[in-house]
């Protein structure tokens, strides 16, 4: 019973850590829009937090670079599992104009595994809120995943 | 052996499972509740009621990964700290002993967060500490006014009075001595002006402060504890106005109420400035309101 | 039988100490003092079974030593003692010493000479009761334990010094001739004897704090001997006053009635006088923080588990010839200032051994205030502290003389993870704060009922309120810090000389095992004392009509607590899932602790505790603290004098 509470949980509470990894600020904005009384997306239990041992969803915002690449390399590491990452705008998705810069490495997915991916210049905050519910499914799906490797164990 | 006693004593055991049992179950609702009030606070509609029930839930069925054991081992002293002294306060055992077995889980809470070298949660528990400075001597001075009222620190005295204890000597030491408790009530609940070490909201200037380092289910062993120790502060309110369920909970709705509003309102504080304001004002309302009550 | 224990107890710790200086071969001296220790635990424990008692039993004969009267031997070493004050005294110019030595000197010859009719005396020399039993108990053990942890510590710490000749042999003399000392005062029911060993017990804590002959431990020991000399000068004072009024040097008599004559108040007060400088209460505490400077075993033993305790016991002692008067009010009053006053000096130290000094002074100055108060529960709190403040105190002082010559620093910012590098010990100095401000450890225990036997007196109340919040902040920050490390992997253990590791595992072991046994010592050794019953024991707690504090049961939920949180622990280590700390991400690759600064250098993270110095600071407080100090002194013989 604990268990399939705990399943029910996660889809209810699903923390969000938000790491700007060199957006022209365009996706935060959008991104933090969502906490507004408009958006309200903690009618949902979002939680925007500050620290990655505490998050379940990591938004990524802008195109990775060569500086900052192991900066999200050690916040993703730092979540504990379940989690799942979601990238926002053309920068976080492929690097967007940015990509063919010397010093960028590309999209968020360079560096590690990306489950949704939310498009826009910037991304819509109704669009972002879609691909947190699109990642709520996605963590489900592992947790499923996981919990079979559990029982084939 | 009056241990036994206890056990054998229906309306006693059952009283321990209503401080075991319920009293984290009502701190959970309390949250919820408080969280959807803030949010209509801020023209928002907020999560469901039971959003911190789901909270703790999934932060148990997380990944357990620490950078220091002793994060595992503080949470669960603090878990057992904050719950005893939530049933004592249920047995009607003395004021004094119950916080200070409270304090035990404050400690440990601290030397946890102490425990890693990492300057989000070094400050969040020196912070925590001043904070833990701050309201211990108010809230022992608290006491020591209901000791003077009932002539006992047991719970137990408060509720053998005809009258309730707001009412003793004249209103106004005991009204007094409500404010102090309201300062301490603000710091354990975590709400600005006095939320310095870690903010009952998701984020701060230093992260989570003395939560940042704790993760997974000890964060939800904390959250549970925190629940217990809401109610248990909430019952030393309660016991002002202890003579008919009623007034209980229309004390407990405006004190919160209150709080809530304020913490709506009011900006965090530096150390040096709630240390100071508390100090300053606390001591002296309840340096007041004891003179009053030692010269009736 | 008697005289045997009493001998074992006062003399033999003389002649072991005069062993060691003569003999002085190293295996010859520890085999002395490890022999003596334990001859001394086993005598005080047989003690036990003969208290109370009083000795010798015929009123009418004299005790003796060697044949000779025994009041005999003690007014030559009176005077001779006074004579060796005066010359060091003399050799390091100081007049106030010299003054007072003669002052005291001179005292004593009218007393001796002029006043006292030397007819055979008719009351026993010594009286053991339950606070005496207390007292030798903790001398004869806990300070048994800490002569035998300096054997190990002082080799060590010679080998740093590279002297030319070993000074051990003086060290071990006078350490252990103290232990005889400390029994003496303790039991001694004749004030002339008391002051005798109050003496001693003086000179044995300047020729320690002098030991190393730095230029500043010399400057701290002629601070310690000039400011205690102010207190033997005020207690000889004392005594000729009380004397002059009673016509009688027998404590016990002093102490049968409560004494209202404003003569006999500032008599009294005298007394309490000499027990503030003894205890270092404020503004005498700067002798107690600059006796740190001497090996660590001095300060476990002298002053913080002993001999300041004699201070605090010649307080407590006389508090029934002083309850329900003002003088015991304005005593009250200076104990819980410098309760509060001294845990605020320590918020604002980062030295281990100076935060420990200041820990001392400020629970002496509770026990102080207990006795001030004078109520059955007072004084019950007030004896509770003094069992299990010495056990604490003693094992964290030699915690932190283990960790310094472990780390070669005693600052507890150094002390930051040492739990990485010494686990045995950094587990066994958390245990010891646990059981210093944690329930349901006897400090705690002792605490409470202060606080709760103090509720009807305004201004004490509110200082013991805010000294207790202080002295939280200080134990939990050091605690934390011992553990601040990174990586969840068990550490090797240290290895430790067995000498050095079992007085540490004895005093925690105990420490922990006396706070379970609080009822039964409640009822063993302060009912027969005050011959009252302010609490009732019941469950295994201690309850009285103003509350109740459930012992046994809190144990119990206490180890359970403890046993899920360190399976949970185990559990944690086992599972191998460690975590960086959280550094916003930047954490260096190649640098454990590190951020990748500028230019791609590693950074390394420091982090210290808040000493809230613009506060707290020693310079800060120090100065009002002793202006305020002063006045309450002032004030004290003012109200029990003149009013």
């Amino acid at each position: 019973m604990l268990d399939s509470f705990i399943k029910k949980s996660r889809i209810k509470s699903p923390w969000l850590l938000h790491f700007d990894c060199g957006s022209c600020n365009g996706c935060d904005i959008e991104t933090l829009a969502c906490l507004t009384p408009l958006y309200d997306v903690e009618r949902f239990g979002i939680i925007n937090v500050g620290n990655p041992k505490h998050a379940d969803i990591l938004l990524v915002t802008g195109c990775v670079n060569h500086r900052n690449k192991h900066v999200l390399k050690t916040i993703y590491d730092q979540m504990p599992e379940p989690k799942v990452v979601v990238a926002i705008g053309a920068c976080g998705l492929t690097g967007g104009v940015f990509r063919d810069a010397y010093n960028v490495v590309g999209g968020v997915d360079k560096v590690i595994p990306v489950d949704v991916y939310v498009p826009g210049c910037p991304g819509k905050p109704e669009a972002i809120i879609d691909g947190v519910v699109e990642a709520l499914g996605k963590l489900s799906e592992k947790q499923n995943a996981a919990a079979a490797a559990v029982a084939a164990e | 052996m009056q241990a036994f006693e206890i056990g054998l004593n229906p309306a006693t055991f059952g009283w321990l499972l209503v401080g075991l049992l319920v009293a984290p179950v009502a701190g959970g609702l309390i949250a919820g509740v408080d969280r959807i009030l803030t949010a209509k606070c801020q023209s928002r509609v907020g999560p469901p009621l039971l959003q911190p029930f789901y909270d703790a839930a999934k932060l148990w069925g997380k990944e357990t990964k620490v950078s220091n054991v002793w994060i595992a081992f503080c949470s669960w002293m603090y878990f057992t700290a904050a719950a005893t002294s939530c049933v004592m306060f249920f047995l009607q055992s003395d004021l004094l002993i119950i916080f200070f077995v409270q304090a035990v889980g404050a400690v440990f809470l601290v030397i946890g967060a102490l425990s890693v070298p990492s300057p989000y949660s070094q400050i969040g528990g020196q912070r925590e500490l001043l904070q833990i400075m701050a309201y211990e001597p108010l809230l022992i001075l608290v006491f020591v006014g209901i000791f003077l009222a009932t002539g006992s620190f047991n719970i137990s005295a408060v509720y053998a009075m005809d009258k309730p204890l707001m009412l003793e000597s004249g209103v106004v030491p005991m009204v007094l001595l409500f404010v102090v408790l309201g300062y301490a009530l603000t710091i354990k609940l975590r709400k600005s002006p006095f939320d310095i070490s870690g903010s009952h909201h998701a984020h701060q200037e230093i992260v989570r402060g003395v939560f940042t380092e704790y993760s997974g289910r000890y964060l939800a062993l904390v959250e549970v504890a925190h629940w217990y120790e809401v109610v248990l502060v909430l019952g030393v309110v309660a016991l002002f106005w202890a003579t008919s369920w009623y007034a209980i909970v229309i004390l407990l709705v405006l004190t919160y109420a209150a709080e809530i509003l304020v913490d709506n309102i009011t900006a965090r504080l530096s150390w040096r400035a709630m240390l100071g304001k508390l100090w300053a004002s606390g001591l002296a309302l309840s340096f007041v309101s004891l003179a009053w009550l030692y010269a009736f | 039988m008697l005289d045997t224990l009493l001998f074992i107890l006062i003399v033999l710790p003389f002649l072991a100490g005069l062993g060691c200086y003569v003999l002085r071969a190293e295996g010859v001296r520890s085999l002395i003092v490890v022999a003596t220790g334990g001859i001394l635990a086993a005598a005080s424990v047989m003690l036990y079974f003969q208290t109370p008692f009083t000795y010798p039993v015929e009123a009418s004969v004299q005790a003796t030593l060697f044949g000779v009267s025994l009041d005999e031997i003690i007014m030559v070493a009176d005077f001779l003692l006074l004579a060796v004050i005066l010359y060091f005294g003399v050799r390091h110019k100081n007049a106030i010493i010299v003054a007072l030595a003669i002052l005291q000197g001179a005292l004593g010859a009218y007393l001796e000479f002029g006043l006292i009719e030397h007819a055979p005396k008719a009351y026993p020399t010594f009286v053991i009761d339950t606070l005496a039993l207390v007292m030798v108990l903790i001398i004869s053990i806990v300070g048994s334990l800490i002569c035998v942890f300096a054997i190990p510590y002082m080799k060590e710490h010679e080998h740093h010094l590279h002297l030319p000749a070993s000074k051990q042999p003086r060290f071990f003399l006078v350490l252990v001739a103290f232990l005889g000392a400390m029994n003496g005062l303790v039991m001694a029911n004749d004030l002339a004897y008391f002051y005798f060993f109050f003496e001693v017990t003086t000179l044995c804590s300047f020729l320690l704090i002098g030991h190393d002959e730095t230029e500043i431990a010399t400057k701290n020991a002629v601070r310690a001997l000039w400011m205690n000399s102010l207190g033997g000068a005020a207690l000889m004072i004392g005594i000729v006053w009380i004397y002059s009024e009673l016509g009688t040097l027998e404590i016990a008599k002093v102490i049968s009635q409560q004494h209202t004559s404003a003569a006999m108040l500032v008599a009294l007060g005298l007394l309490c006088f000499a027990g503030f400088t003894k205890a270092a209460q404020m503004p005498f505490q700067s002798w107690l923080l600059g006796a740190m400077v001497a090996p660590t075993p001095v300060s476990a033993l002298l002053h913080s588990s002993t001999m300041v305790k004699a201070g605090v016991y010649l307080v407590v002692r006389f508090a029934p010839a002083y309850a329900d008067t003002n003088l015991g009010l304005a005593v009250a009053l200076c104990g819980a200032f410098t309760f509060l006053g001294t845990a605020a000096l320590a918020v604002g130290q980062s030295n281990g051994k100076k935060i420990l000094a200041y820990s001392t002074i400020s629970n002496l100055g509770l026990i102080v205030a207990c006795a001030g108060i004078g109520t059955p529960t007072a004084i019950t709190a007030a004896i509770l502290i003094i069992i299990f403040h010495a056990v604490s105190k003693g094992l964290l002082f030699l915690c932190v003389g283990t960790i310094e010559h472990g780390i070669g620093s005693r600052d507890i910012e150094d002390m930051r993870g040492v739990y990485g590098k010494m686990p045995v010990t950094a587990l066994i100095t958390m245990a010891g704060v646990v059981t210093m401000i944690l329930p349901p450890f006897g400090m705690l225990l002792g605490k409470w009922m202060a606080i709760e036997s103090s509720a009807g007196s305004l201004f004490v109340i509110v200082m013991l309120a805010l000294g207790s919040a202080i002295t939280v902040l200080y134990w939990a920050r050091w605690a934390g810090g011992l553990m601040s490390v990174e990586g969840g992997e068990k550490f090797k253990t240290e290895s430790q000389a067995a000498l050095t590791r079992a007085p540490l595992m004895i005093l925690c072991f105990g420490a922990v095992v006396l706070s379970f046994l609080a009822p039964w010592i409640y009822s063993d050794m302060v009912v027969p004392l005050i011959k009252l019953s302010p609490y009732a024991v019941a469950a295994g707690g201690l309850q009285s009509g103003a509350g109740s504090f459930a012992v046994i049961p809190l144990f119990i939920v206490g180890l359970i607590g403890f046993g899920v949180a360190i399976n949970a622990l185990r559990k944690a280590r086992s599972s191998h899932a460690f975590d960086a700390p959280y550094m916003a991400g930047i954490q260096s690759p190649a640098v454990a602790g590190a951020y990748t600064g500028p230019m791609n250098k590693p950074v390394v993270v420091t982090t210290g505790n808040y000493y809230l110095s613009a506060v707290f600071g020693e310079e800060k407080l120090t100065p009002y603290g002793n202006f305020a100090a002063i006045a309450l002194l002032v004030l004290m013989f003012a109200l029990g004098g003149l009013f």
